[in-house]
C-alpha cells in the first residue's frame, strides 16, 4: 500500500522556488491499478519518481508497505527500488550489449541472487511475457514491443509489490501498444501486483480501474475519485 | 555483487570499446614497459659489475698492513714478505678453502749473452697458473714435475720474446735470471682485455724460485673458496688465523671485494633509479590518459548508470564497478607492459652482451603498481559516476 501524506517537492529555479507538487495527498492500495495522467509540466513525472523513490520528498511523508521512507538515505532508497518497484520505461531502457536475459538478470546481481538462480528466474519471466524464444537476442534485434515485455520481465523478475510505467506505450504503435497494456492487466489480476502507469493516452487509462489527474502540482478531484484525496 | 561479476562486466564494457581500450592501455603498457627494461638492464648491470670484482673464481686476497707499532719496531718490515711456509700449510688446514694460490716476486735483470733487461721474477705454486688462466703461446706450461723437482725452467711474457730475444724464438734459450740459468719453456699470450698491460715478466716454479733467491717467503696469497659464501667465511678464518699465528692485532686482512662491489651496486641502483623515475613519468602520463577516457566513458554511459541505480544499484556499486573498470584496463596494460619490457630487455642484452635480470620483485611490482595507476586515477571518474543523479541520468540522451 501506497501513502502519500501532504508531500510536496519543491525546486529552486534560478533564483525561485518552484513548488512542483504541491500538498498531495494519495493512497494506492495493494492490487489496484492506476493510471496517472496530466499536461505535461504539470508535476506528474516528479510525482511517479517520488513513489518510485528516485526522489525525494521536500516536506511530506511517504509510507510505503507502512514504512516511511521519506527519510531514507540513498543505499535504503536503492535497497526498495530493488526489491519493491519495478520500473518500465518509455524508451525501454534495456541495456544495448547486454542479452534480453542478462538485462532482466540485472536487479537480482544488484539483489545478490546468486548466478544459476539468476538466470532460470530471468528465463521464467522472460517466458512469462512470451519472449522464451529471444533470450540471448540484443536489445537491437528485438522489435519495440518485443524490447518492452523484457523491460517488463526485468521489472517483475524480483517479485516486486509495485510496478511503476513511465509512458510505456508511448513509443510503440496502437496494437502492440494493446498487447503491453494486457500484459499489465494480467500481472495485475494474476499475480495481485499493484500497477501504477503514468499516460496521456486516454486508451491506457482505460484499463486502469481508477484514474488520477494531476494539474500544477495538485491532484484534480473528478467526481468519480475522491478516495485519494481525501485520506 | 561479487568481484568476479564486476570483472566479467569490466571486461565486456572494455570489449565494446576494443580500439579506444587498447589506446588507453598503450600509454600504461609503455611506461610499465619502460621502467621494467630501465630496472632489469640497470639490475643486470649491477650484476655483471659485482661478478667481475670478487671474479668467477671466488677468490679473495690476503694483504698485510702493519700497524704503526709494527713499523716502529721493524722500519724494514716493508722488504720482508709476509706468508711463511708454515702460514700456508696451517692455511690448508682451513676447511672452506678449495686452494690457496701463492706466489713471491722479486725485481731483477734477466740477461741474454750480453743484453740485460729489468724483469719482475715471480715464484708461483701451482695453484697460481690454474686461476689465472695461464696460456702459453708457444712451448708448454709448467708441468707438475717442474713444480716438485725445482727445475729451473721458466715461463717468459711476450715482451720479453720481443725486447730481448728481438721476435726470435726463445724456447729452449737459456737466460740468467739473477745470475742463475733458466732455460724458457714457454712463451705466455698476450694479455687481452682492456685494463691488462704487459710487463716484463718471467715465471719461476716456486721451489727454484726459492733457491735463486734463497727466500721460502710469499708476498702474495690469494685463496679460493667454493663458493661466495664460503669465501667471506674463509677469509675471516684465514685473517684470524695469520694474526694469532703471528701475535698482531689485525694486520693480516682479507681485501673485501663485497664492500667494494656493494659500492658498486650503489651507485648503479641510483643510476636506475634516476632512470626509473623518467620512465615512471610516462606511466604517470599513462595513467592521465586512462582517467581521461574513464571520464569520457562515465558521460557517455550516464543513462546506463540511471537504469542501473534504478534498478537497485547503491552508489558504492557503481563506484565499485567503474573502479574495477579502470582497473581491469591498467592491469592488462601492466601485464602487457611487463612482457614489452621483458622481451625488449633481453633484446638489448643479447645484442649488447650486457646481462638483463627480470626478478620476480620486479614483475610483483609492475603488477601492483599498474593497479594502484588505476585506482588513483580510476577513483575520479568512479566517484562522478557514483554520484549522479539517477533521474538527471535516466533522462540523458
Amino acid at each position: 500500500m501506497i501513502v502519500l501524506d501532504t508531500i510536496t517537492k519543491t525546486y529552486l529555479l534560478g533564483k525561485e522556488n518552484v513548488n512542483v507538487l504541491n500538498n498531495i495527498s494519495l493512497t494506492i492500495e495493494q492490487s489496484e491499478f492506476v493510471a496517472i495522467m496530466g499536461p505535461s509540466g504539470s508535476g506528474k513525472s516528479t510525482l511517479m519518481n517520488m513513489i518510485g523513490c528516485l526522489d525525494k520528498p521536500t516536506s511530506g511523508d511517504y509510507f510505503l508497505s507502512g514504512e516511511n521512507v521519506s527519510h531514507y538515505n540513498d543505499n535504503e532508497l536503492a535497497r526498495v527500488r530493488n526489491q519493491s518497484i519495478g520500473f518500465v520505461f518509455q524508451q525501454f531502457h534495456l541495456l544495448p550489449r547486454l542479452s534480453a536475459v542478462k538485462n532482466v538478470e540485472l536487479p537480482m546481481i544488484y539483489a545478490g541472487v546468486s548466478k544459476a538462480e539468476r538466470q532460470s528466474r530471468a528465463e521464467e519471466a522472460l517466458k512469462k511475457v512470451g519472449l522464451s524464444d529471444r533470450m540471448d537476442h540484443l536489445p537491437n534485434a528485438l522489435s519495440g514491443g518485443q524490447k518492452q515485455r523484457v523491460a517488463i520481465a526485468r521489472a517483475i523478475v524480483n517479485k516486486p509489490k509495485i510496478i511503476l510505467a513511465d509512458e510505456p506505450t508511448g513509443a510503440l504503435d496502437s496494437k502492440t501498444s494493446i498487447s503491453i497494456m494486457e500484459q499489465f492487466r494480467e500481472l495485475n489480476e494474476e499475480e495481485g501486483v499493484t500497477v501504477i502507469v503514468v499516460t496521456h493516452e486516454s486508451e491506457v487509462a482505460e484499463y486502469a480501474n481508477r484514474t488520477i489527474f494531476v494539474r500544477d502540482g495538485m491532484i484534480q478531484l473528478p467526481s468519480s475519485s475522491t478516495r485519494g484525496a481525501s485520506e | 555483487m561479487s568481484f568476479m561479476e564486476n570483472l566479467m562486466m569490466a571486461l565486456s564494457s572494455l570489449k565494446a570499446h576494443k580500439m579506444r581500450s587498447i589506446l588507453t592501455m598503450l600509454g600504461i603498457i609503455i611506461g610499465v614497459g619502460a621502467v621494467i627494461i630501465v630496472v632489469a638492464i640497470g639490475q643486470g648491470g649491477e650484476a655483471m659489475l659485482k661478478t667481475q670484482i670478487t671474479g668467477p673464481g671466488n677468490t679473495v686476497e690476503l694483504f698485510y698492513q702493519p700497524s704503526d707499532e709494527e713499523i716502529r719496531s721493524n722500519p724494514n718490515i716493508f722488504q720482508q714478505a709476509p706468508f711463511k711456509q708454515e702460514d700456508i700449510r696451517a692455511l690448508e688446514q682451513i676447511k672452506e678453502i678449495k686452494s690457496i694460490v701463492a706466489s713471491s716476486t722479486q725485481f731483477s735483470t734477466a740477461r741474454l749473452q750480453q743484453d740485460t733487461v729489468d724483469v719482475s721474477a715471480t715464484g708461483i705454486n701451482q695453484a697460481y697458473v690454474k686461476l689465472n688462466e695461464m696460456k702459453v703461446e708457444k712451448g708448454r706450461s709448467f708441468s707438475t714435475s717442474d713444480f716438485l723437482g725445482g727445475r729451473r725452467v721458466g715461463l717468459v711474457s711476450h715482451v720479453i720474446q720481443e725486447e730481448l730475444f728481438k721476435g726470435k724464438n726463445p724456447i729452449g734459450k737459456v737466460i740468467n735470471v739473477a745470475n742463475q740459468p733458466i732455460e724458457i719453456i714457454g712463451v705466455l699470450e698476450k694479455p687481452t682485455g682492456l685494463l691488462s698491460f704487459s710487463s716484463m715478466e718471467v715465471y719461476l716454479p716456486f721451489q727454484t724460485w726459492r733457491t735463486i733467491y734463497g727466500s721460502s717467503d710469499y708476498t702474495q696469497v690469494t685463496l679460493q673458496a667454493e663458493n661466495s659464501d664460503q669465501l667471506q667465511t674463509a677469509g675471516k678464518k684465514a685473517a684470524k688465523l695469520l694474526n694469532n699465528m703471528h701475535n698482531t692485532e689485525d694486520s693480516y686482512q682479507v681485501l673485501n671485494m663485497e664492500e667494494i662491489a656493494a659500492g658498486i651496486g650503489q651507485i648503479t641502483r641510483i643510476m636506475t633509479l634516476i632512470i626509473g623515475s623518467i620512465a615512471g613519468i610516462s606511466l604517470f602520463v599513462g595513467g592521465i590518459g586512462v582517467m581521461n577516457i574513464m571520464l569520457v566513458s562515465v558521460t557517455e554511459r550516464t543513462r546506463e548508470i540511471g537504469i542501473r541505480m534504478a534498478l537497485g544499484a547503491t552508489r558504492a556499486q557503481v563506484l565499485t564497478q567503474f573502479l574495477i573498470e579502470s582497473i581491469t584496463l591498467t592491469l592488462i596494460g601492466g601485464i602487457l607492459g611487463i612482457f614489452l619490457g621483458w622481451g625488449t630487455a633481453s633484446i638489448v642484452s643479447f645484442f649488447a652482451g650486457w646481462p638483463s635480470l627480470v626478478s620476480w620483485q620486479v614483475v610483483l611490482g609492475g603488477v601492483v603498481f599498474s593497479m594502484i595507476i588505476g585506482v588513483v586515477f580510476g577513483l575520479l571518474p568512479a566517484n562522478k559516476a557514483s554520484k549522479l543523479d539517477p533521474i538527471e541520468s535516466l533522462r540523458y540522451e
